[in-house]
């Protein structure tokens, strides 16, 4: 006889929008692991078409309430690669600012509300609060600064609208970032102190043999753009390449795209930036890896908590740094004058690479887009964790074991939003 | 005394911008003394939206089940809000979870009133539904009267 058991989560909490898991198992043999994203999908590709080049930004900004500057950054790259523009100096350094900002304010959201109660035993970030109100508080306070770099950058904490393709709209004024400074510096100290607290937590034990990838960005730890990817087997190619070593393709359960780099199944996002940039990582950031006894190359999902308080001291002393050093430019942004052709963009978005791809014609109008968000890149990752915490642990109580695929999905930070994809629907009638 | 009105929701999402439907019928003629803000991002923002204010009116779409157009009030400093008001967000964390965490952390204002109104469809780029076009109207009526 033999016995076969179903782990389904309908509706996954602490993720930002709609998906679900299945786990099928077979005589204690795992026999099927899905990620389901129900979500419907989005058509941004599609409603980018006809539009000007220069509203890219605004419109792939509306994919993620989230992550809005990565979209942002990633298209503008990518218009201004096809220009021969390159926007550096200070112009970038704001840049830099402002996407420090998002990842101050993304990496808070997920570590503290969404990712530690899996580890402190709460349902949801209420229950934290009764039981843990202080880091309830810092968390409140530290994606309040985050959204306030956004907002004295940006114009806005959701969604910023000073972005423009060439720079800026208007830039700020060296008064209005060094009022930021005095809570930078305390989200600073907060964010090691965080490092610390994540390390402290109990994992449950995973040793994946991972293929990393993340930009590689001039001897810089990879934010807000990047030339080339690499990867921990040594291989590295340059953005423009992007979609000739990733491939993505349909499956059924599922409204996103899964992606593999070569064939190979591949993570993006902090495990990948950290094992392989871990060098560049600022001064503190990497004192406070060091002191929590991080290794150089992190294999266990589960302490993707650490590595992101890590990079949350970086993006901290950072944005410090690039204010400490900021001089108004004379001129909010260079004209990019639009040519037919391709361009490409790539940044790090909190969860990882997001490239975009855009063709345009003489006038500047958009023929059309592709973009490869992090979380479609990595799914097949995600559903491989899933699949490899249940071989090990299958004989831990079916609450116990959903709770722990539940927590496996989230080490991601996945945007089932931002990954929501169209099916492109072929009809067949003999 | 400070009183804030504050209108959640998402102005692209058919019935989901009622909120902030309400905030501008409100501003047509705004009311003294009171502060009007809308939030259309992640509704943690509101524990530093209302931040000290005395008395906050929060308004927001629901998806809940019940018949469309649907005007619900709740005195939330008084009693947690029903269960069907949790998980009815595509956020991350919906209004209702922020205003319990406010609750937990002393962060509620005194007198926190939350006006929710029932959505018919929530599409891409639509448009109010008729019975939310009317209720918006109510709403913003009701929180005059309430302020005067």
């Amino acid at each position: 006889m033999t016995r076969t058991k179903t782990i389904r989560t309908d509706y996954l909490a602490r993720v930002e929008g709609e998906g679900g898991m299945t786990v099928r198992m077979r005589d204690g043999e795992v026999t099927d692991v899905k990620l389901r994203i129900y979500e419907p999908p989005r058509f941004f590709e599609g409603f980018l078409r006809g539009r000007d080049f220069r509203e890219a930004p605004d419109i792939t900004a509306r994919i993620c309430g989230i992550c809005p500057v990565a979209y942002q950054m990633s298209s503008c790259l990518a218009m201004e690669s096809l220009a021969g523009v390159e926007v550096d100096g200070q112009l970038r350094a704001l840049r830099r600012l402002l996407y420090c900002g998002e990842w101050i304010e993304s990496h808070t959201l997920h570590v503290f509300m969404l990712h530690a109660p899996d580890f402190l035993g709460a349902a949801s970030a209420v229950e934290l609060a009764q039981t843990n109100p202080e880091l309830v508080e810092t968390a409140l306070r530290l994606k309040k600064i985050g959204n306030e770099v956004m907002r004295v950058v940006g114009g806005r904490e959701v969604h910023p609208i000073n972005v423009r393709v060439g720079g800026w709209y208007s830039t700020p004024s060296r008064a209005a970032l060094d009022a930021l400074v005095p809570d930078l510096e305390w989200a600073l100290e907060a964010s090691l102190e965080a490092v610390r607290v994540a390390a402290g937590l109990d994992f449950p034990e995973l040793e994946q043999d991972y293929l990393f990838v993340a930009l590689d960005a001039d001897g810089e730890y990879p934010i807000d753009r990047g030339s080339a990817l690499v990867t921990s087997a040594g291989t590295a190619f340059p953005v423009p390449a992007f979609l000739d070593h990733v491939v993505e393709e349909h499956v059924e359960h599922s409204n996103a795209l899964h992606a593999r780099l070569d064939g190979q199944t591949y993570l993006v996002g902090p495990l990948a930036r950290y094992a392989i940039h871990r060098e560049l990582l600022s001064p503190l950031a990497r004192a406070a890896a060091d002191e929590a006894g991080l290794e150089p190359v992190v294999r266990n999902p589960f302490r993707s908590i650490v590595v992101r308080t890590v990079e949350l001291v970086h993006a901290c002393e950072e944005a410090l740094r690039l204010i400490r050093a900021y001089e108004q430019p004379a001129e909010p942004a260079l004209e990019v004058v639009p040519r037919a052709g391709t361009g490409h963009g790539a940044s790090e978005a909190p969860r990882g690479v997001l490239y975009h791809r855009y063709r345009l014609d003489d006038d500047g109008a958009i023929l059309d887009a592709k973009i490869v968000p992090p979380t479609s890149q990595n799914q097949r990752m995600i559903e491989a964790d899933v699949r490899a915490f249940v071989t090990a642990h299958a004989t831990l109580p079916d609450d116990e074991l959903r709770l722990r695929c539940e927590q496996a999905i989230r080490n991601y930070d996945p945007c089932i939003s931002c990954a929501t994809h169209f099916l492109r629907l072929e009809v067949d009638r003999g | 005394m400070t009183t804030c009105v504050v209108g959640v929701g998402n102005a692209l999402r058919g019935d989901d911008a009622a909120g902030l439907v309400v905030v501008q019928l409100l501003e047509a003629d705004p009311p003294d003394g009171v502060r009007l803000m809308t939030c259309e991002g992640e509704p943690l923002s509101l524990l530093s939206s209302w931040g000290t204010c005395d008395t906050v009116y929060v308004v927001d779409a629901t998806n809940s089940g019940i018949a469309a157009g649907t005007v619900r009030r709740f005195e939330a400093d008084a009693a947690p809000l029903p269960d069907d008001l949790n998980h009815s967000s595509t956020h991350l964390l919906g209004v209702a979870e922020a205003i319990e965490l406010g609750r937990t952390l002393g962060k509620l204002p005194p007198r926190t009133v939350l006006y929710a109104i029932e959505g018919a469809a929530f599409d891409t780029g639509g448009p109010l539904s008729l019975e939310v076009a009317a209720a918006v109207e109510q709403v913003a009526a009701a929180i005059r009267e309430e302020l005067a």
